[in-house]
């Protein structure tokens, strides 16, 4: 392997990491989920993660969100060194995850579900008019195809669904997103739609966090791939410069690009 | 069709508009019920109900009984009574898929996004799958469709259907595509090169429209060329003409991927404007470049600008060839406007014969984006053989536009 591949450095020179993990390590009882897994995410660009199962992938993300708070290691925030002890901390830095299962709530409409937990008050009442215009522009900027933010979301495709999660982490303003599995279980129109999504939110400026196993989408919309193996990092690349064999010859070990550490 | 519009503000020309609110809502969702055609227009339901009834009647949409969440419903498509063409182009880094009726108007349409370097067997697998979920939801069969045009980024023998050239669209070579895409879909297939559809696009609804000599020049991650000789589009023997993209600009250059020397695209392609940004600005894609030189950022200007001087010594060579009265710029790199043109028109002012250049115009395409896939369904609705005349409806709706198209070429 060439150094390059190693290290090959920040999509865009001079720019400082708004998400920095460095040497995160995490576990759970015996099992080593992560070990000195270092991962860097820069304002405008999608930085997929790929493994095979059981490497880590979920860990870090969890470890992102503040569902398991990491056992050693620091995570920086723009610039701060940070601890995210709970899933609210994480929101309130400014990340915003995504889930496989999106936890939406079928039987209530896209307004409701967007503003679940945050409803928009006017005096005692809700702001039912505001919060509608808001879920309008938000979903515009998403070109999400939608029909009418009171449709419930039973009536909605799979890739409906994920528009409406990504728009509600979107209210809060963060500046990670995170996405976990975001095309599992959809069909290839939805998935289409989702992967544009993906194009949008890194064009309006957010850091995107790409979790996937299929291979295509990862190359079509990533910028940077990190790739991890037993916990490990085992290489990062930019998408730009390598090719699908480079990347599961990393995944499954048959390239070993574990960072070196003499310490 | 301007001249028989209502005079504004009448009650009638709002009806007019109405009409044209919802016909545009089942162009952009494919189809929908009345209550969500309700929804995404803001008009009434029992507007929307009038409306309908009226469309129906006039053959220019069709309901079906369906349900929604437990209750009877309307679902409302577009009608097809003529059937239906689907056009497909594979860029380097996208695939658009689009399903038109016999007028060339498109009914609904779908963009992915592929990485680099991508493979045939998937591209085509998903292509098929997006056109079965596309008529699906405008409530088709795969029977319905007429024809399918596949336009290609890479130099195409039209009469085998596959890419003539090894190397340039590689996980294209030897795969005959027309082929295995009709194994799929089931239906007639074509293939042809993504320039050629859009000069075919800019030739039938855009800026080369009337022109009887023209060359539609693409300028995206590659360059390539669409050549429009007596108001035909000019396929050469094979089917490969117009590879600007491949003409030697440097003799000594260096190794193109088609295997020759110094290429126009060895000095002009993106991917060699990116490489040259990215001591200086990093991992940029073309749009983020785009984006840049459009803010004002100088090194994507100046890169853009050398890029425009080489292309400009390509399209004097080809204008001494030639003599078209119209350039018309297209493809990505069009959305940069004068910063590519002007550059690009010095040159062309410069090397090319000086009648040859006066006489002639540089402008960017008005279809943008669409020109490829505008022509890949010009081309399906040729082959095909409807004429779009009797596309025509019988009430007018200003979004409906439909040109009359010349023969088949």
């Amino acid at each position: 392997m060439t150094e390059s591949h190693e290290n090959p450095g920040p999509v865009k020179p001079g720019t400082r990491p708004v998400l920095s993990l460095q040497k995160i390590s995490k576990r759970f009882g015996a099992v080593h989920a992560l070990t000195d897994v270092d991962l860097d995410v820069h304002v405008g660009e999608v930085v997929a993660i790929v493994g095979d199962n059981g490497a880590g992938k979920s860990t870090v993300v969890k470890v992102m969100a503040g569902v398991h708070p990491q056992d050693g290691g620091t995570i920086v925030f723009e610039g701060r060194p940070v601890t995210i002890p709970s899933p609210g901390a994480s929101q309130d830095l400014g990340i915003a995850t995504v889930y496989q299962d999106l936890a939406l709530c079928d039987n209530l409409d896209i307004v409701s579900n967007l503003f679940l937990g945050r409803e928009a008050l006017h005096g005692p009442f809700l702001a039912d008019g505001y919060m509608e215009q808001e879920a309008i522009r938000l979903l515009r900027t998403l070109s999400a195809r939608l029909p009418s933010v009171r449709t419930p979301v039973s009536q909605l495709s799979g890739g409906q669904r994920q528009a409406v999660a990504v728009a509600r982490s979107l209210l809060g303003k963060p500046k990670v997103v995170i996405l976990d599995e975001p095309t599992a279980a959809l069909g290839v129109s939805q998935a289409a739609e989702v992967l544009n999504l993906i194009g949008r939110l890194r064009d309006s400026g957010h850091a995107v966090v790409l979790i996937s196993h299929n291979m295509a989408d990862i190359q079509a919309v990533s910028d940077r791939i990190v790739v991890l193996r037993l916990g490990r990092n085992n290489g990062t690349f930019h998408t730009a410069d390598v090719s699908y064999e480079e990347i599961i010859a990393a995944i499954t070990g048959a390239t070993d690009l574990a960072p070196r550490r003499s310490s | 069709m301007n001249a028989k519009q209502a005079t504004p503000g009448s009650q009638s020309s709002l009806r007019e508009s109405n009409r044209a609110r919802i016909v545009e809502a089942i162009k952009h969702y494919g189809g929908l019920t009345q209550v969500e055609l309700a929804g995404a227009t803001g008009l009434s339901a029992a507007t929307v109900s009038n409306i309908v009834k009226e469309l129906a009647v006039a053959g220019i949409v069709h309901t079906t009984p369906s349900t929604r969440s437990g209750r009877r419903a309307q679902h409302v498509t577009l009608a097809r009574t003529l059937g239906l063409v689907v056009g497909v182009q594979f860029a380097l880094r996208h695939m658009r898929v689009a399903l038109a009726d016999a007028s060339g108007t498109i009914i609904t349409e779908h963009q992915l996004p592929l990485g680099n370097d991508h493979r045939a067997d998937a591209g085509l697998d998903r292509a098929a799958l997006l056109i079965a979920d596309m008529l699906e939801s405008v409530d088709a069969m795969s029977t319905d469709v007429l024809a399918v045009t596949i336009g290609l980024p890479a130099p195409i023998d039209v009469r085998r259907a596959t890419v003539s050239t090894p190397g340039i669209l590689r996980g294209w070579d030897n795969v005959p595509v027309a082929e295995v895409m009709r194994k799929r879909v089931g239906r007639p297939v074509y293939v042809e090169n993504d320039s050629n559809l859009g000069a075919l696009g800019e030739l039938r609804y855009g800026a080369a429209q009337g022109c009887q000599q023209a060359v539609y020049i693409r300028v995206s991650q590659r360059i390539g060329a669409g050549i429009i000789i007596d108001g035909h589009v000019y396929t050469g023997a094979q089917g490969t003409a117009g590879e600007i993209g491949h003409m030697t600009i440097d003799e000594d250059g260096p190794i193109c991927r088609c295997g020759n020397r110094g290429c126009l695209e060895t000095q002009a392609g993106a991917h060699v404007l990116l490489e040259s940004l990215r001591g200086s600005h990093g991992v940029l894609t073309m749009r983020d470049m785009i984006n840049l030189a459009l803010e004002g950022d100088l090194g994507c200007r100046r890169v853009i600008a050398d890029a425009g001087h080489h292309i400009g010594i390509a399209v004097a060579n080809l204008c001494n060839l030639l003599n078209p009265s119209r350039i018309v710029v297209g493809g990505d790199f069009a959305r940069a406007g004068d910063l590519l043109l002007d550059p690009l028109r010095d040159t062309v002012e410069r090397s090319a014969l000086a009648g040859v250049a006066e006489s002639m115009e540089v402008v960017t395409g008005t279809l943008g984006d669409d020109a490829e896939i505008r022509g890949a369904i010009a081309l399906a609705i040729d082959k095909a053989g409807i004429h779009a005349d009797v596309g025509a409806t019988a009430l007018e709706v200003p979004t409906f536009s439909y040109e009359t198209t010349k023969e088949d070429r």
